[in-house]
């Protein structure tokens, strides 16, 4: 089986229109591609950032509000400027680009424009034909570190996608008890999971924030996780929340699950082992929204785990059944504005006393701008490495 | 529970009262004799009038009933036009021609109504809301026939201020009434300045750029600004506060202070609806929200002639909601507004009356009576739940025809789809409305479509005598009413799941109302995909040959763009030190609980939009955009 289309798509700067794209995206995910999202009123520099870091096949750009030819045409510069130019720049604007428009967007590198009345089946098979084949490389060589990473993580995605449920044999050194090289000297790699909707793509996006606020030369990493639709591709929207980790001294990478359960890809274990012996500072990995009895860090590279839980999670007893309860490091009760974060904090500490380990409890509100709760996990992510908060014991 | 179980709660309770009553006037002789003494009453006093053929028609037209229960049905389930709940329309004439010998002197219908002083010029008030949707300039706009103004709406916003008030001027050479709508470019509507990286192919595009208050000055120059003739609305949302903030500075700048409180016009302003469908939002939500609320605040203390917000549907609609959706989520909202600006200690009488709506028509069999419904549980709710008046109870709503059911195959049959929608429009008794282009599909619309989508207005309301004659033509039918329940029954039904989720607050952050709107707006398309929804041209009756029209765009110059970001930086090392000044105490007072909106005022005048953007969200952080 081949490896899904993987491509980005946005909406540009002061632009809001994301109707169509919202209904695109839908008909790509169904028809077996993997869509970035980006969302709407993105900047070009932050749109050729991303498809450099995702190392996706071409960036589709839906504008209605004017300033097309112009936007487009930086999009495809910069990206040629970085020599991402085998990335290639789609799009359309219902009746707001004219063929007259088209024709210098194409004459200036764009590579198709849909025009108003456009079926959505007529885009998908357009995609299907036009970015089906894989990626051929025609970059300069010595291609900025970004990218040469992000294009090995896809050579390690890809691979699995050849092989279902067998690990291929990779390059990338795999992490044994032994040790060898598996992480650069100072990389710290923090683990965030919890059901969907507690609110973890806000709370990673806060703390990175604060990271770079704090740290002026740091680099951070991110490997966020979103679903695969069954038997299709994927919608992968983290980057249209995490406004603060588009940033220069951020590395994003979206993965979609491709079928496997419990939180995280087939190919996760080694693109984590890439991006911990790359010189990052933190290697910050989110899974996708998970169960009760999900325990996804079961690799050794995972020096910390979050646990990010909502305050209704029910009955106190169904905190007995969450295993992650047992293992993290920290546990955060986010949105604790809610009525009910009081008797959560209280029901969740007297359920981790049980384990007699020195896990920590944290009350948050992700969405409140210099909330004390993340300012605190944050301290906690990075003070210096001590015993306590090195892994506990876990089976 | 949120005002708006409160809200549900009501109309429940009023649908069992109607019911009660209706049981009451059968059971009970000496009731049901008073209720059908009045209604002879009421037919007794309707006025006659003639048609061009010299046909003689009442002026009201009332279903032909004489038993009790169905008249107090009627009489309270639907209400006469003017009355409570309003179903059948919140004036009393709406479009009726004016009689031709004022002989008669209209009262009120009923002797004992607490209807307040309507007069026989009802529809003589000014339309609730002219805010169109962006990106139109010149939209025309179609307010009742007994306007005391001119009809016209003089929608524009293209490239710099001056270009547009020229717009102005020459759109308003002949009209005593100068009623001015302006759009505003990407980066205004943003928040963000001119001279910011990476946005220089946006500015002046789709609207006016506006940084500063030297701009707003330019922009309105040569307009009397405080004449009762004047009228401003504005189509502007996130910014919206800061923007309000350098319209009264431009105001003050030119006629002085004693300007503020004769301002008149409307201001966009809808922070929910922005969440939910629009996107231009610039802050937190409920950073946004008391920012709008501190504003509505000032101008509804001081600036008693001004809308300080256009509740939309609109864009709600547009984004590819149900019609159903459209008018729970627009609905919610309102009473979400009212709720907050009760909860400021504002009498609801003093908000109530400066609420308006902008709602859109689409083709669906909903809009058959999508807006009398909506003005029916608006009129319940705010009463039963708020307390409110007469005046504070009426929805008063502009509408305009869909934009998203024109298409681009055949465009002209456009035509025909925005004349069935005005019609079902006024139908519905929208207070005013707007008629979309034909070639909207394609461009910003060129003179000769605005002028036929102005004249299918005219047709219907001047040269057809469908509206003029007589109330109620073509209300209360079977059908309509049948549309009437099922609708009801389904906005209620939304409100019950917003309700659950915690009120409008509580489903935006779940993300409700945008996730039921991609939804719909999916399933909309793959039904026209796969023909079940028949759209003529496109996929039923398809000219494989057709040839794409081409059109010609007003695109923005270099120069111009370049002129904007020089003159914005000219202002900025002019102001420099009384802008660090004014935004340390605009700084000061958000980060307090305080009204900000006074040290906004201060600011506006030597802070460009830019600053004053950056500064609060110092403040109170960035909007996180919702996918």
């Amino acid at each position: 089986m081949a490896a899904p289309i993987r491509i980005l798509t946005a909406v540009p700067i002061c632009d809001g229109h994301d109707s169509a794209i919202n209904t695109i995206n839908l008909e790509f995910i169904r028809h077996g591609i993997e869509v970035v999202y980006l969302g709407y009123h993105r900047y070009a520099e932050d749109i050729v950032r991303a498809a450099i870091q995702e190392d996706v096949r071409a960036v589709g750009i839906s504008s209605y509000n004017g300033g097309h030819v112009e936007f487009f045409v930086e999009v495809v510069k910069q990206l040629r400027k970085r020599g991402a130019d085998d990335i290639a720049v789609f799009g359309g604007g219902g009746g707001t680009i004219t063929h007259h428009d088209q024709q210098v967007m194409q004459k200036r590198g764009v590579d198709k424009i849909f025009f108003a009345g456009t079926s959505l089946t007529d885009m998908v098979d357009f995609v299907h034909e036009r970015y089906g084949k894989a990626h051929k490389h025609t970059g300069r060589r010595g291609a900025p570190a970004d990218m040469q990473l992000a294009r090995k993580l896809t050579e390690i995605e890809d691979r699995y996608a050849g092989k279902k449920g067998r690990r291929p044999t990779s390059n990338v050194q795999r992490s044994t008890s032994k040790g060898g090289k598996n992480k650069s000297v100072g990389t710290r790699v923090i683990g965030f999971t919890g059901p969907g909707g507690a609110g973890k793509t806000t709370l990673i996006d806060e703390l990175v924030l604060r990271l770079l606020q704090r740290e002026a030369k740091s680099r951070i990493a991110i490997l966020s996780h979103d679903p695969s639709v069954v038997g299709a591709g994927a919608l992968l929207g983290d980057r249209a929340t995490m406004i603060n980790s588009q940033h220069d001294r951020v590395f994003m990478r979206s993965m979609a699950t491709r079928g496997q359960a419990g939180g995280l890809s087939p190919a996760t274990e080694d693109c984590l082992q890439l991006l911990a012996q790359s010189g990052f500072d933190y290697v910050i990995i989110e899974t996708v929204g998970t169960g009760q009895e999900a325990m996804p860090f079961q690799s050794k590279l995972v020096d910390q785990t979050v646990l990010v839980m909502n305050p209704d999670y029910g009955a106190r007893l169904q905190l007995q059944k969450i295993v992650m309860l047992d293992l993290a490091d920290i546990i955060v009760v986010n949105k604790s504005d809610q009525d009910r974060a009081r008797t959560a904090m209280s029901e969740i500490g007297r359920r981790v006393e049980q384990n007699g380990r020195e896990q920590r409890v944290l009350a948050t509100v992700a969405k409140r701008h210099r909330d004390a709760g993340v300012d605190q996990l944050c301290d906690l992510l990075t003070q210096p490495k001590t015993k306590t908060l090195k892994k506990g014991k876990r089976k | 529970m949120s005002k708006l179980g409160n809200v549900v709660e009501a109309i429940e309770k009023y649908n069992k009262f109607v019911e009660n009553e209706v049981k009451r006037a059968r059971a009970d002789k000496k009731f049901g004799q008073q209720m059908v003494d009045r209604w002879n009453e009421i037919k007794a006093k309707i006025p006659f009038g003639s048609a061009p053929t010299g046909l003689k028609l009442p002026r009201l037209a009332l279903p032909e009933i004489d038993e009790a229960g169905d008249i107090t049905r009627y009489l309270l389930g639907d209400g006469l036009p003017g009355e409570f709940p309003f179903l059948n329309g919140a004036y009393r004439e709406m479009y009726l021609e004016p009689l031709q010998s004022p002989a008669i002197e209209i009262g009120a219908y009923e002797k004992n109504g607490h209807k307040g002083k309507s007069n026989g010029v009802a529809a003589g008030v000014s339309p609730a809301n002219r805010a169109a949707a962006k990106n139109d300039p010149e939209r025309p706009t179609r307010p009742p026939l007994q306007q005391a103004e001119e009809p016209t709406r003089l929608f524009s916003g293209l490239m710099l201020a001056e270009d547009t008030n020229e717009r102005f001027h020459f759109l308003g050479a002949h009209q005593r009434s100068k009623r001015l709508s302006t759009a505003f470019d990407g980066p205004t509507l943003y928040g963000i300045d001119s001279d910011a990286p990476g946005i220089l192919g946006k500015i002046g595009e789709g609207g006016v750029a506006v940084d500063t208050v030297e701009d707003m000055v330019r922009l309105y120059d040569g307009f009397d600004l405080g004449s009762p003739d004047f009228s401003a609305s504005m189509t502007i949302s996130g910014p919206a506060p800061i923007i309000m903030a350098m319209y009264i500075a431009a105001a003050k700048r030119r006629f002085g202070s004693n300007i503020v409180p004769k301002l008149r016009g409307t201001i966009q302003a809808d922070i929910f609806k922005e969440v939910q469908a629009q996107n231009e939002t610039i802050f937190p939500v409920e950073a946004s929200l008391r920012f709008l609320t501190d504003m509505m605040e000032f101008t509804t203390r001081e600036m008693p002639r001004w809308y300080p917000v256009s509740i939309s549907g609109y864009h709600i609609g547009e984004a590819g909601s149900t019609p159903v959706q459209q008018a729970a989520y627009t609905l919610s909202n309102g009473f979400a507004y009212a709720e907050m600006m009760a909860a400021r200690g504002i009498p609801v009488d003093e908000f109530g009356p400066r609420l308006s709506f902008f709602l859109d028509c689409g083709l669906d069999v909903e809009y058959i009576a999508l807006t009398r419904v909506s003005r029916r549980i608006w009129a319940i709710g705010m009463r039963d739940a708020f307390g409110a008046g007469h005046k504070a109870q009426m929805f008063k709503v502009h509408t305009q025809t869909s934009g998203r059911s024109l298409v681009a195959a055949e465009f002209k049959n456009n035509l025909t789809r925005t004349a069935a929608e005005l019609m079902l429009s006024y139908m519905n008794g929208t207070n005013s409305c707007h008629s979309n282009s034909a070639d909207e599909p394609f461009t910003t619309p060129s003179e000769e479509w605005i002028r036929l989508a102005a004249h299918g207005q005219a047709i219907l309301l001047d040269e057809s005598g469908i509206f003029k004659h007589t109330m109620n033509m073509l209300s209360g039918s079977p059908g309509m009413k049948a549309v009437e329940r099922a609708v009801e029954a389904a906005i209620l039904e939304e409100f019950r799941e917003i309700e659950r989720l915690g009120g409008v607050m509580g489903a935006v952050e779940n993300r409700y109302q945008r996730s039921q709107i991609q939804t719909a707006a999916h399933r909309y398309e793959q039904q026209i995909y796969d023909g079940t929804r028949p759209i003529i041209a496109l996929n039923k009756y398809r000219n494989r040959d057709e040839e794409m029209p081409e059109f010609e765009l007003a695109r923005t110059p270099r120069a111009k763009q370049q002129l904007q970001v020089d003159r914005l930086k000219q202002f900025k090392k002019k102001n420099a030190a009384k802008a660090e000044k004014a935004l340390a105490k605009l700084a000061a007072v958000a980060e307090t609980g305080d009204n900000c909106f006074p040290a906004l005022l201060e600011a506006a005048e030597v802070c460009s939009l830019g600053q004053i953007t950056g500064r609060l969200q110092e403040v109170v952080g960035h909007f996180r955009p919702m996918v």
